[in-house]
């Protein structure tokens, strides 16, 4: 029986490490521009994405970001 | 053979770093690139991070892997939620990176590259990340408590008190401030005008689009956002060259200032979702994208620094701000050194979103690294211009004249040649009619940056990149101005609440529009004063908001101090103590000098006795004298607070040292976290 790893080219690895380093990246942008928070209040309340979805997390979200600070 | 190694790397690195030190601290009369700076921060950096940062999560902090943090125990899904390092780090990087570090090294720049540079690079490394560390590990250790908060329960009801006054009162300093800085980068510029008008119905069509259209895609419309950007921008160059339609565009700075005030005032009360929010992705989207750019720039470009090391305005007399470099460069670099208002953030979103203990060393001392780098970068686009140039953008109609010749000559007399022809056609170049007395930073980074980019990408006109970098500012500080003046609206109401009920409802509209009225009062009045006054209004605006800010850095070190005396780790107390000390006696020093100095190019006071004596009676002249006041009321309140705050917190620490008080913190109590169980298993 062929072991796994015994097929894992050094260029497949490059190419996993430059790829999580890229899925990784996407999660820090999604979570700055509240895309990944969205995600969270759709799982949590349950519903599927929609106009309807998208105002009750802004009414939501929007308290808790517009309280926050702003820096210089 | 592997320890021997990294011992080895080390090494060369200290060695690298001291060699770029020693060449941005000791080359005199001869340029220098910008590469040693970036070579120097980065060693800095690197060392400062593995060794100090290290010991203070170790020996001071003591971090725990295995405690739970308030993300995994009060996980919500809402606002704790156990995030990734990485992410919350990129997460906290654009909540503390804002117009600071981009505006103060440009105004420093002033005194010559070093000064600003040294205190940029130990000024991070010892006070700033320390400072945003510490604070955001004692308030995960607290369930995500504010910084008021934490001064009120281990300092005292007044510690809470004066976090309270100085953030509001940074909130419409800064707020005046950064107004300032937009009217005079704006003022007599189509262009501009035009390119930063359009960004406001971009930023409602990006909120109806993301309602409505699209629910939640909010990086889709941010690029879609960005790219209605750049068309503004080309338009503008459209609009300056057509006549006819730049005088609809062509502004007054006291129109300017008066457009701003009733923007600020519309954006506090509108709904969050219609212009901030928007408005708040769009100019993170330019943010990000133009630090990245900036950076890659300087490493294509490797540009030589034009300014010298040290200019002879060390001594106090420079036309930029008044005042020597002590205490001075200290309190107008604040963000890329350390600054007060990072704690904010470190006691504010961030700690209920680190998943493990010691993640919180990456996020709270690396992402300050990384914004003290921005700064650098600033340093360097303010110094790659010629400083005959540099003054010309930034001294004040006060202290050069207006006209072009005048000007030109008084600066050449300072050794620092430039003709008026040269800054013609710079002005021609960039797309603008003059550059003379721009005072406030912005305009002299965006001539750096697009000489920068210019020369590192080709082929696209300075006159683009300039108004790029003009509308890259300007929408910072306009997201930091709308949801600034949001902010403080919030704070007014939660404290006018306890006078009467329905003023602290969010909700109530007439609330809402009679606290944004008095936030936007606040901050206008500032910013009218900065508009109307003969030296450009930066020389008294930003050292007073430097002095804030840092006043506000010194409540968030006492409280350090406090916690780690508390903690009976007394013996490590320099860790905060040291860069509190330094601050505490930079920014009284600079405070006592704004309010008493006999120069009345620093004292307000001087200033006001000095108007009072020799101009010419009338509406204006009581108009300046009161502005002088009003700012030496400000500066005097503050350092009276700040001041009760430190003898408070050195009376309690005597006591506690000395066994009279119980060593008692105040810290949630200690779970078991699973994540260390589930990555075991």
């Amino acid at each position: 029986m062929k072991q796994a790893r015994l097929t894992v080219s050094p260029q497949g690895v490059r190419t996993g490490w430059l790829r999580r380093a890229a899925r990784l990246l996407l999660s820090a942008v999604r979570e700055i521009f509240d895309e990944a928070a969205y995600e969270r209040f759709l799982t949590r309340t349950k519903v599927a994405s929609s106009v309807k979805a998208y105002e009750a997390f802004r009414k939501d979200y929007d308290v808790l970001k517009a309280k926050g600070p702003r820096c210089c | 053979m592997k320890r021997i190694l990294r011992i080895l790397i080390w090494v060369a690195i200290s060695a690298v770093g001291a060699v770029a030190l020693g060449t941005i601290a000791l080359h005199r009369g001869e340029q220098i690139s910008a590469m040693w700076l970036v070579l120097a921060a980065v060693c800095t950096y690197s060392l400062g991070y593995r060794f100090y940062s290290k010991f203070v999560a170790a020996k001071v902090l003591g971090l725990d892997s295995h405690r739970a943090t308030p993300a995994e125990r009060l996980d919500n899904g809402r606002d704790f939620v156990p995030t990734n390092k990485w992410v919350v780090f990129g997460h906290h990087f654009a909540a503390i990176a804002g117009p600071g570090p981009l505006v103060g090294p440009v105004l420093a720049a002033q005194l010559g590259y070093l000064p600003g540079t040294l205190w940029i690079l130990l000024g991070a490394v010892f006070g700033g990340c320390v400072q945003d560390f510490v604070i955001l590990v004692f308030s995960i250790r607290r369930d995500g408590k504010s910084l008021t908060e934490m001064a009120r329960e281990e300092i005292g009801r007044l510690g809470g008190l004066v976090a309270y006054l100085a953030i509001l009162s940074i909130i419409v300093i800064l707020l005046g401030a950064g107004a300032l800085i937009i009217v005079n980068a704006l003022k007599s510029s189509p262009w501009g005008v035009f390119t930063i008008a359009l960004t406001i119905p971009i930023a409602l069509l990006m909120g109806f689009y993301m309602r409505r259209i699209r629910p939640g895609k909010v990086l889709e419309v941010s690029a879609l956002g960005f790219v209605l950007v750049i068309l503004a921008i080309w338009g503008g160059q459209w609009v300056s060259q057509t006549p006819g339609i730049a005088r609809w565009f062509t502004f007054t700075a006291p129109t300017l200032a008066i457009v701003l005030m009733i923007y600020g005032f519309a954006a506090s009360a509108m709904p969050v979702w219609l212009l901030l929010a928007p408005r708040d992705y769009l100019s993170t989207f330019v943010k990000l994208g133009t630090i990245g750019l900036l950076a890659l720039g300087i490493l294509a470009v490797r540009p030589t620094l034009h300014m010298p090391p040290l200019t002879r305005f060390i001594d106090g007399t420079g036309p930029v701000f008044a005042g020597s470099v002590f205490p001075f460069a200290f309190i107008t670099i604040a963000c890329g050194a350390i600054s007060g208002f990072h704690s904010l953030i470190s006691s504010g979103t961030t700690p209920k979103l680190i998943r493990r203990e010691p993640e919180a060393r990456m996020v709270g001392y690396g992402a300050m690294m990384a914004e003290s780098m921005v700064a650098i970068m600033a340093m360097i686009a303010a110094c790659v211009l010629q400083p005959g140039t540099y003054f010309a953008i930034n001294s004040p109609a006060g202290v050069v004249g207006t006209a072009p010749e005048a000007a030109a000559a008084t600066i050449t007399n300072w050794g620092f040649p430039v003709t008026a022809q040269g800054m013609h056609a710079l002005a021609q170049a960039v797309g603008e009619q003059t550059l003379y007395n721009r005072t406030g930073g912005a305009p002299a980074f965006a001539v750096g940056m697009a000489q920068i980019f210019s020369s590192s990408l080709g082929g696209v006109v300075m006159a683009i990149w300039y108004h790029f970098a003009i509308m890259f500012e300007a929408l910072f500080i306009l997201t930091t101005l709308d949801a600034g003046t949001r902010v403080g609206r919030f704070m007014l109401q939660d404290a006018l609440g306890h006078l009467w009920k329905p003023i602290g409802r969010t909700s109530w509209y007439p609330s809402i529009l009679a606290t944004s009225a008095l936030i936007v009062a606040a901050w206008g009045c500032f910013l009218w004063q900065g508009v109307k006054d003969p030296l450009g209004g930066i020389n008294s605006l930003w050292p007073l908001f430097g002095i804030a800010n840092q006043l506000l850095a010194t409540v968030a070190l006492c409280v350090a101090t406090t916690i780690i005396i508390k903690m009976k780790k007394a013996r490590y107390g320099l860790v905060t103590l040291a860069p509190l000390a330094w601050l505490g006696s930079v920014t009284f020093t600079a405070a006592w000098q704004k309010l008493f100095d006999p120069s009345p190019r620093i004292g307000f006071l001087a200033h006001a006795r000095h108007l009072a004596a020799t101009a010419a009676p009338g509406h204006e002249l009581s108009q300046l004298i009161f502005n002088d006041r009003l700012d030496a009321f400000a500066t005097g309140t503050l350092m009276l607070l700040v001041a009760i705050v430190l003898a408070e917190s050195v009376v309690l620490w005597m006591h506690v040292l000395a066994g009279r008080k119980e060593a008692a913190v105040k810290e949630s109590p200690f779970v078991m976290t699973q994540f260390a169980a589930e990555e075991q298993g």
